[in-house]
């Protein structure tokens, strides 16, 4: 055991900014990486880990701040640099060949060449050490392509730690693996550990940090929330389980949640404008709500709990079972030409991405769902399109020189508001919103706010789907809570709300009466 | 009407383009005593005219984001089986009909090749340019040669050297006619603006309910007809069919398209960008024939051209 006042730092972080366009992504991290520990970074989308990861492994450079790797100051430009000073990452895709075999994914890149040949002896023997000493159940002459996921993430593994790996930075070494194979990895990390190798350890499924971890940093925001014992968080006195623990966490990547009133819904209609039963896809597990006209319906859980997949699954993109109805009547959409003749709209969650037509100015994007309302005898009537184009910028407050301004030189709010108006534009009854306000500033989010009020005083029925858990209390009416493709419960929102008790449920806590 | 003058409207980029084409003339003026008689630019159109018809369509395609290299082929198939049904006896005119009928057949298939089953433009076009080219080849082979120049029907030449009021070569005329309609159709359809919006950010497209695989079709059905089309004309100018016809013309499609402005990776471009695009290309071609260059000096400055136009085009974008 080390001494607490000289803890054996294998990588000390000190002030670490990154600045994107636009974007402070890390703001001034400070943490330690103590050796042969398994330290786990944690933290909700958006927070910074992946930018954190690129820099300690030489994938992105910083813009501020001081890395020291045992004691060394620590500035790799490329992958293969930190590599070469014993920093490897394991990201998330497999970086193994499945047509070849074991020894031959082992040697891969290392082989001995001359002129260009590839000599046959490439030296084994240290590589087939390490596989064994992980993993015995693997024979050099099997196919890659047939062996299980956390196999071929062993051989991964064998390869980053035959090069005199120091600290091995894992990025959701679990997400595509079973119950059984997650053991497994847990076992060959247990094994690393003996060797003396430091993991940096991410991944969204909390639990995990209770099983694996001895210690946690917790960020948000681009900023150290916390960095702390495992052991502490679940020995302290108001944690009685590992899921009190959990939340524990929770609380601290979602930070205090300032909740602005919410004003209920004025014009809740009993008319049923969408309903779902046991939705099912690879990730949903039974999913049912309904939606009714002139409601604001949430959809909250932390990344990966299935969100997303509902809205995917509404709009036509992603194939399901179960039933769908629309106004009572069973349809099945199977495309996304389907879902906007069923009068459903989706505004998506990567406007740059799915949203808006960058190079065209505001007047071309508005009326894009909806070509019919601009066009006279079939051919485009500027005068309507200007026309159209005018109301939707009074009515939105969209701030702009003009309407023939190109929608990539807006600012994001405006961005999302002009992908909110091309959306209206198509007049449907129900409108699924995802992540409406990401990366806007905070007025510009009020104001989006207002318009999804206003919308649904008008009658439409819209469903907000958000990882912001103010947004959610603030705006909608009932709220849906997921966990691992679960609706945990849905709640009425109203005074006697209680933020503790959603985080609680969306952490994998159990649903009490 | 506020913007009817919007078709016209000169931006930066096109202010580039034609001080470049202004400076050929200038300077071919000066090198060569031939270059500024009319007749020397009734030529340059003549050459120009089919390329021009055809990149009206491909211009729009590469809008999209795609691209076509079945367009020599496609014409050199219309043009040897208009010559072939001629000389069956079947009316010109019907031929004709039928050859754009065909071509549109191919056009389409590579619409669905593209747009439905996803394989890669530059594959599935490339695949109807061999088919196409080879069944050029057949067609000749059938009428029992290596190309089609004897025993067609004394009026078959008629159509292609039609003169409109005696002094304007037809294919100049549908020129100017297809120019304007692909104008109107950028500026004022919904197929123009789709265009755009599907180079522009095909995810966005699909999210916003475009029709992205029926649009992709109505495109490559819209420059196989003009393929077609053109063959037709020019087999007819000619008088008689060879299988070997417009070799390589996709690519200089391209290079009046791209010089124009129209970017590959799609989302931005113009019909007017294309035209002074095209004029380049011909101006500099000719110029450099009346100079006596030798073909081959000729193909390398294209060469240069289309590489010093691309590299322009992504330096200007990843500034922009």
């Amino acid at each position: 055991m080390m001494d607490a006042g000289k803890a054996d730092v294998l990588m000390g972080i000190k002030g670490l900014h990154k600045q994107f366009p636009g974007t402070l992504a890390l703001d001034d991290v400070s943490f330690d990486i103590l050796r042969n520990t398994v330290h786990c970074i944690v933290g909700e989308n958006g927070c910074g880990k992946s930018t954190m990861i690129k820099i300690l492994t030489g994938a992105l450079e910083r813009t501020k701040g001081e890395l020291l790797f045992e004691g060394r100051a620590f500035e790799p430009k490329t992958i293969r640099e930190a590599m070469a000073q014993g920093v490897t990452a394991l990201y998330q895709e497999l970086n193994v060949v499945d047509d070849l075999s074991v020894a031959e994914n082992l040697t891969l890149g290392r082989e001995k060449q001359r002129f260009g040949f590839i000599q046959k002896d490439a030296d084994l023997s240290v590589l087939v050490e390490n596989l064994r000493s992980l993993d015995d159940s693997i024979r050099l002459t099997d196919r890659v392509g047939d062996l299980s996921v956390a196999q071929r993430r062993v051989i991964e593994i064998t390869r980053a730690i035959s090069t005199d790996c120091k600290m091995l930075v894992m990025d959701e070494p679990t997400a595509a693996l079973s119950e059984d194979e997650t053991r497994r990895m847990f076992k060959v990390i247990g094994k690393l550990k003996a060797k003396g190798i430091t993991i940096v350890y991410i991944s969204h499924k909390l639990g995990e940090v209770f099983e694996i971890g001895d210690k946690v940093t917790v960020l948000r925001d681009g900023k150290v929330v916390e960095t702390r014992e495992v052991a502490e968080i679940r020995n302290s006195s108001s944690c009685n389980s590992d899921s009190d623990a959990c939340l524990e966490l929770v609380r601290m990547m979602l930070g205090k949640v300032v909740l602005e009133e919410y004003i209920p819904g004025s014009n809740i209609q009993a008319l049923k404008l969408l309903e779902a039963r046991n939705l099912k896809t690879g990730k949903l597990r039974d999913v049912s709500f309904e939606l009714y006209k002139g409601e604001i319906l949430g959809f909250y859980g932390l990344v990966g709990a299935g969100k997303t997949e509902v809205a995917q699954v509404l709009y036509g993109i992603d194939p399901y079972s179960g039933e769908i109805f629309v106004k009572g009547q069973s349809l099945k959409i199977s495309s996304t030409a389907k879902a906007l003749k069923a009068g459903i709209t989706m505004i998506p969650e990567e406007r740059r991405i799915g949203g808006i037509f960058g190079q065209l100015s505001i007047r071309a994007n508005i009326p894009m769902m909806r070509m019919e309302k601009v066009l006279t005898n079939g051919i485009i009537n500027r005068g309507k399109e200007n026309a159209l184009a005018d109301g939707y910028i009074k009515g939105m407050s969209l701030a702009t020189s003009g309407r023939e301004k190109k929608v990539a030189q807006l600012s994001g709010g405006n961005q999302q508001k002009v992908v909110i108006s091309k959306c209206l534009n198509r007049e449907s009854d129900v409108l699924l919103m995802d992540e409406p306000t990401r990366g806007v500033d905070v007025g510009a989010k009020q104001e989006i706010h207002d318009i999804i009020r206003k919308l649904a005083r008008e009658g439409k029925g819209i469903i907000v789907f958000s990882s912001e858990l103010p947004e959610i209390m603030q705006l909608c009416d009932r709220i849906v809570l997921m966990y691992e493709g679960e609706v945990r419960t849905v709640l009425q929102n109203g005074k006697d709300i209680d933020s503790d008790r959603i985080m609680a449920l969306v952490a994998g806590g159990e649903v009490s009466a | 009407m506020a913007n009817s003058f919007s078709a016209i409207q000169i931006d930066r980029q096109k202010l580039v383009l034609l001080s470049i084409l202004a400076a050929i003339v200038v300077a071919m003026s000066f090198l060569s005593p031939k270059f500024l008689q009319l007749s020397n630019f009734q030529n340059i159109l003549l050459q120009l005219a089919p390329l021009i018809i055809i990149a009206s369509a491909a211009n729009l395609l590469m809008i999209t984001g795609n691209f076509d290299l079945s367009i020599g082929s496609v014409l050199a198939f219309s043009a040897i089986m208009h010559a072939y049904m001629s000389k069956l006896g079947l009316p010109i005119g019907l031929s004709i009909a039928l050859c754009c009928m065909m071509a549109v057949l191919w056009g389409i298939s590579n619409g669905i090749m593209v747009g439905y089953l996803n394989v890669n433009p530059v594959i599935a076009t490339m695949g109807t340019m061999y088919a196409a080219r080879g069944f050029a080849y057949l067609i000749a082979r059938w009428d029992g040669g290596a190309n089609i120049s004897a025993g067609l029907p004394s009026d078959f030449s008629d159509f292609g050297r039609t003169n409109l009021f005696g002094v304007l070569p037809i294919i100049i005329v549908f020129m100017l006619v297809t120019v304007a309609i692909f104008i109107f159709i950028e500026k004022k359809t919904v197929l123009g603006r789709f265009s755009f919006a599907i180079g522009g950010n095909r995810k966005a497209s699909v999210l916003s309910g475009i029709k992205v695989p029926q649009m992709t079709i109505v495109l490559y059905s819209l420059v196989g007809l003009l393929a077609g089309f053109c063959g037709t004309v020019q087999v007819s100018r000619v008088g008689s069919g060879f299988p070997n016809i417009a070799e390589g013309m996709e690519f200089d499609v391209v290079v009046a398209i791209v010089l124009g402005g129209t970017s590959m990776l799609g989302g931005s471009g113009s019909t007017a960008g294309m035209i002074i695009g095209a004029l380049i290309v011909g101006t500099a071609a000719n110029g450099l024939n009346l100079l006596k260059v030798p073909y081959f000096y000729q193909t390398i400055t294209k060469g240069l051209l289309l590489i010093v136009a691309v590299f322009a085009d992504q330096t200007i974008r990843r500034r922009g």
